[in-house]
């Protein structure tokens, strides 16, 4: 296990230098350089001798590889340098902000799974019958709705004409607990839905595909009960792929939250990220881009070791 | 399939009655979608304005039919042209492999590795917001998933013969890629182009909802919902028209998709889950499939002992009697097996031979209830001597079964690689069986388990308890899965076909193992399924031997095998390689298809000695004075045994 992990630890760091890398060329390698169009507004074209001195600020002058070197030197150290609009730096902001970010994630993959793993598991039980062909309809719906098409109508039901709660807002939690979990519902349930729709539609595929395997029939030959076969032998192999698809999700999932922290005014990292764009704050935008992705990276890394606690083998076959 | 290209046919439709609306809207008969008219805005819905105006008083209609104009402008230009891309990509990687591989579709990869959003608000930043903005940002997100699909899809078609040949004769490979190969990748290619232009909308209205997408006054949805939201509480209708636009669109195009995937790639899954999960299941009994009127039923349908119908009776000193049982495919009513009659006495060893397909399994099955989805029984009974008496394992539902299953009748399966569960430890499977029957402290089970392993001859049985079944030989699988059968001392075990994946010698170990274990508990009835006339000689009492899904000989092993008296049992035990003898013989011909029977023997038509009155329905026939020492009768369903054999 223990090599299995460092191996699968190993991955994630390349993959890290890989997303930073890209981003890197992203920036560097499209025609014009950010000095240039930091300056520019509209069509008139920004003083050349501004953009020298930015050019110079920013460290553009220098050679790539050196500016690429010491770009990664500071992802190291987590210096991701100063904010363009304020100058304060944007670390601080980062650290701050990734937490809330991070709850909103963890809160959807878990509502998700624990609504969606019971019906999935059950739409297979029911093939073909009343209760399937509802969780595929809601499903294929849920599927359908842009995250804040969805966030945007909830806020419509229940916080505008039924007043059950605020549209949106943040409290720490540890000011107040359950005011802070009552504000978390809302876009943690929105996220939730179209990770729920395929979890559950993974559920069901997985759960029929398991049933026809032979050691299932062997738990029957073996006089098991029936909560028995399902729970141990059924769901828990099920569970392999379904957990895999969770992680492949995970991208769509951090990029939903960029929506949601918007319409609900999470004050997460996703939500800063627009005003960033918005102001074109290169600095600020670049840092919250790579933590994400990097998040991206390390959740991957926990779906890996999850699928090696579930399914033995795949410890053997790394 | 004909449905779901018809139900294809529909959604395309649909799309293109949409699309064609939303393409005419230049020339539609529509309100200018930048005339504001602000003293009326948000005026409900009327004969000028069927949706009313928005906040600044434009025609929300106009404007929806617009709006959609720029959402599948942006999604449609950026899926083609990523579709372009990502296909040349990998058409080159697939094909070309090696370096080119590298470089295409490896670094194209690199981006999947960045949430999408995330990627397509860095193009944002650099190069500001805008509609060829976000085709540039889209289409570079989509390259890596077009990629993907047609590398594998090509490497698929580039090993086939008729790419290798067109190589062989010296074509250009650019011409091989763009007439061979690219036709052949179309179907994924397809799906994946639905799957984009859903996800590229998807995308184009979140930005746009950012503020970051299409620049305004340009209509699209994703704005008209984002403006909507400053007026939730004056105009909610506002965010409903433009939601429902884009979510409906979305899953008109998710449709399309599905249907394409049933199209392209028919999914054969068995809709029906499984119907012993389901509370107050229905066992073989209820799930009795209404046999087809199979023509003439054989002559002389009931076995030469009268049977009272009382089971008790019936079943005499005996452990099993199966009696004139058939299975069915439920669905349409065709019998697979038929008539099959048998019986195992405390303590014997009968032998189920055959051919695959001759149903020696399914008897085994349907004597447990384990009959795969589908399949039913149709007629006949199972008697079983249980402790509390005769039950009818036929009519029992999972409920009744469960109960005896692993404790008084054990399976052992074929393929011990796949009828052990690969995520649980090999010891916890053991103890679980138990603990279904004997329920008692964990340390007692636990002692017990490693108490089983030793006795099936497992090695360090401590440690082969803490494994998982991957870690065990072939072999030591098969001992694992006997260890099971035997946990709780079963009256009847049914053991099908255990050492076929087994090497030769691992055979004879287990053949050993089974031996032993009918010493240790003497009582134990043991129907073994094989297709190996060979081990039947060294392990069975009687012999049973299937053809065609009715039983053919039955008798005492030694007497069948001395002077067989059917010619399919002849001619089985003439191809077995035996030390010391001459030619092998086959058996001409094929095993008749369930649905195309013979009428009369199904034998006949591959037989020897085939007359006229083969031609009828043959009926089991008992050999008088064949009766074995042990009272079992020698039964044969040839009525011209004494010619024939």
């Amino acid at each position: 296990m223990a090599r299995y992990i460092g191996q699968r630890v190993l991955v994630a760091l390349v993959l890290i230098w890989l997303v930073s890398t890209l981003v890197f060329m992203v920036l560097h390698l499209v025609p014009g350089d950010p000095a240039e169009l930091l300056l520019a507004s509209g069509n008139t074209a920004p003083d050349p001798q501004a953009v020298a001195q930015l050019r110079t600020e920013m460290g553009l002058d220098r050679p790539l590889m050196v500016q690429y070197a010491s770009y990664l030197a500071g992802i190291v150290h987590g210096d991701f340098g100063v904010s363009l609009r304020d100058g304060t730096p944007v670390a601080q902001q980062l650290m701050l902000r990734l937490p809330r970010t991070l709850e909103l994630v963890v809160a959807a993959t878990l509502i998700a799974s624990v609504l969606g793993i019971p019906l999935g598991t059950l739409a297979a039980i029911r093939g073909g019958g009343l209760a399937d062909r509802l969780v595929s309809l809601l499903a294929s719906l849920a599927l359908s709705t842009p995250v804040f098409v969805v966030g945007t109508g909830l806020i419509l039901l229940f916080a505008q004409k039924l007043g059950w709660i605020s549209a949106g807002g943040y409290v720490p939690f540890a000011q107040d607990p359950l005011r802070h979990l009552a504000l978390l519902l809302m876009p943690a349930g929105t996220i939730a839905l179209s990770l729920w729709a395929i979890v559950v539609r993974m559920t069901r595929a997985s759960v029929l595909e398991v049933l026809e395997r032979d050691f299932v029939r062997t738990a029957r030959a073996k006089g098991l009960g029936r909560r028995r076969i399902l729970r141990r032998h059924v769901v828990r192999n099920a569970m392999v792929p379904v957990i895999t698809v969770i992680g492949l999700q995970m991208g769509t999932l951090l990029g939903s939250t960029v929506l949601i922290e918007y319409v609900f005014n999470w004050p997460g990292l996703s939500g800063y990220l627009v005003s960033a764009v918005e102001a074109r704050d290169y600095p600020e935008v670049v840092g919250i881009v790579l933590t994400i992705s990097i998040v991206f990276v390390l959740i991957n890394l926990i779906v890996d070791i999850a699928y090696a606690v579930l399914d033995p083998r795949v410890k053997l076959a790394a | 399939m004909i449905r779901a290209r018809h139900q294809l046919y529909i959604w395309l439709c649909l799309a293109a009655v949409l699309i064609a609306v939303i393409a005419a809207a230049p020339i539609l008969p529509l309100d200018d979608v930048r005339a504001m008219d602000i003293p009326h805005r948000f005026a409900g819905p009327s004969a000028a304005h069927w949706m009313g105006l928005d906040n600044y008083g434009r025609d929300v209609f106009a404007r929806l039919v617009w709006g959609g104009r720029a959402s599948l402008a942006v999604a449609f230009g950026s899926a083609v042209l990523a579709g372009i891309a990502g296909t040349i990509l990998g058409l080159l990687g697939g094909y070309f492999r090696g370096v080119v591989e590298v470089v295409t579709v490896r670094v194209s990869e690199v981006i999947l590795f960045l949430p999408p959003l995330l990627l397509a608000l860095l193009v944002i930043t650099i190069l500001g917001a805008g509609v060829s903005t976000l085709i540039l940002a889209i289409t570079i997100l989509y390259i890596p998933n077009y990629t993907r699909v047609v590398y594998a899809a090509t490497l698929q078609t580039a090993s086939q013969d008729f790419v290798v040949a067109q190589e062989a004769m010296g074509t250009h490979p650019l011409t091989t890629l763009w007439r061979t190969i690219l036709p052949n990748v179309m179907p994924p290619l397809l799906v994946q182009f639905s799957l984009t232009v859903a996800g590229a909308i998807l995308l184009e209205s979140g930005l746009s909802f950012l503020g970051l997408g299409v620049v305004p006054p340009t209509p699209s949805w994703g704005l008209m919902i984002r403006s909507a939201r400053s007026a939730l509480d004056v105009a909610p209708m506002l965010l409903v028209w433009p939601s429902v636009a884009l979510a409906g669109t979305v899953l008109l195009l998710n449709v399309i998709c599905d249907r394409l995937q049933d199209v392209l790639s028919p999914r054969t899954a068995a809709v029906g889950g499984a119907a012993w999960l389901r509370r107050g299941a229905r066992g073989a009994a209820r799930r009795r499939a209404s046999m087809m009127p199979a023509g003439k039923v054989p002559a002389g349908k009931l076995v030469p002992e009268e049977l009272t119908g009382d089971p008790a009776r019936d079943l005499g000193g005996d452990l099993l009697a199966v009696e004139e049982l058939s299975v069915a495919i439920t669905a349409t009513g065709r019998p697979l097996t038929q008539g099959i009659s048998l019986r195992v006495a405390p303590g014997e060893t009968l032998a189920l031979v055959g051919e695959s397909g001759s149903g020696k399994t399914l008897t085994g099955l349907a004597s447990t209830g384990l009959l795969p989805n589908g399949l039913g029984v149709a007629e006949g009974r199972a008697l079983f001597q249980t402790p509390g008496g005769v039950t009818d394992l036929a009519a029992l539902d999972e409920d009744g079964m469960r109960p005896l299953r692993g404790a008084q009748i054990s399976m052992v399966f074929q393929d011990a690689a796949a009828a052990l569960n690969p995520v649980h430890r090999v010891g916890d499977q053991l103890a679980e069986v138990i603990a279904a029957h004997r329920p008692m402290s964990r340390p007692r089970i636990e002692a017990e388990v490693v108490e089983l392993l030793r006795k099936v001859g497992i090695p360090d049985p401590e440690r082969r308890a803490r494994s998982y079944p991957f870690e065990l030989s072939g072999g030591q699988r098969q001992r694992a899965m006997i260890a099971m059968a035997v946990a709780n001392a079963p009256r009847l075990l049914i053991a099908d076909e255990p050492t076929t994946a087994l090497d030769p010698t691992i055979q004879a170990q287990i053949l050993q193992l089974l031996e032993f274990l009918k010493q240790e508990n003497p009582d134990m009835g043991v129907i073994f399924v094989t297709h190996n006339l060979a081990l039947v000689h060294e392990i069975a009492d009687t012999v049973c031997v299937m053809y065609a899904g009715e039983v053919v000989e039955q008798g005492p092993v030694a007497e069948v095998f001395a002077a067989p008296r059917h010619p399919y049992t002849a001619a089985l035990l003439a191809s077995v390689p035996e030390a010391g003898q001459g030619r092998l013989q086959a058996i001409p011909g094929t095993v008749p298809q369930p649905g195309r029977m013979p009428e009369g023997c199904r034998f006949a038509p591959r037989c020897d000695f085939a007359a006229e009155a083969c031609r009828a329905p043959q009926a089991l026939i008992e050999i008088e004075g064949g009766a074995g020492p042990d009272g079992r009768p020698r039964r044969t369903r040839c009525i011209r045994w004494r010619e024939a054999t």
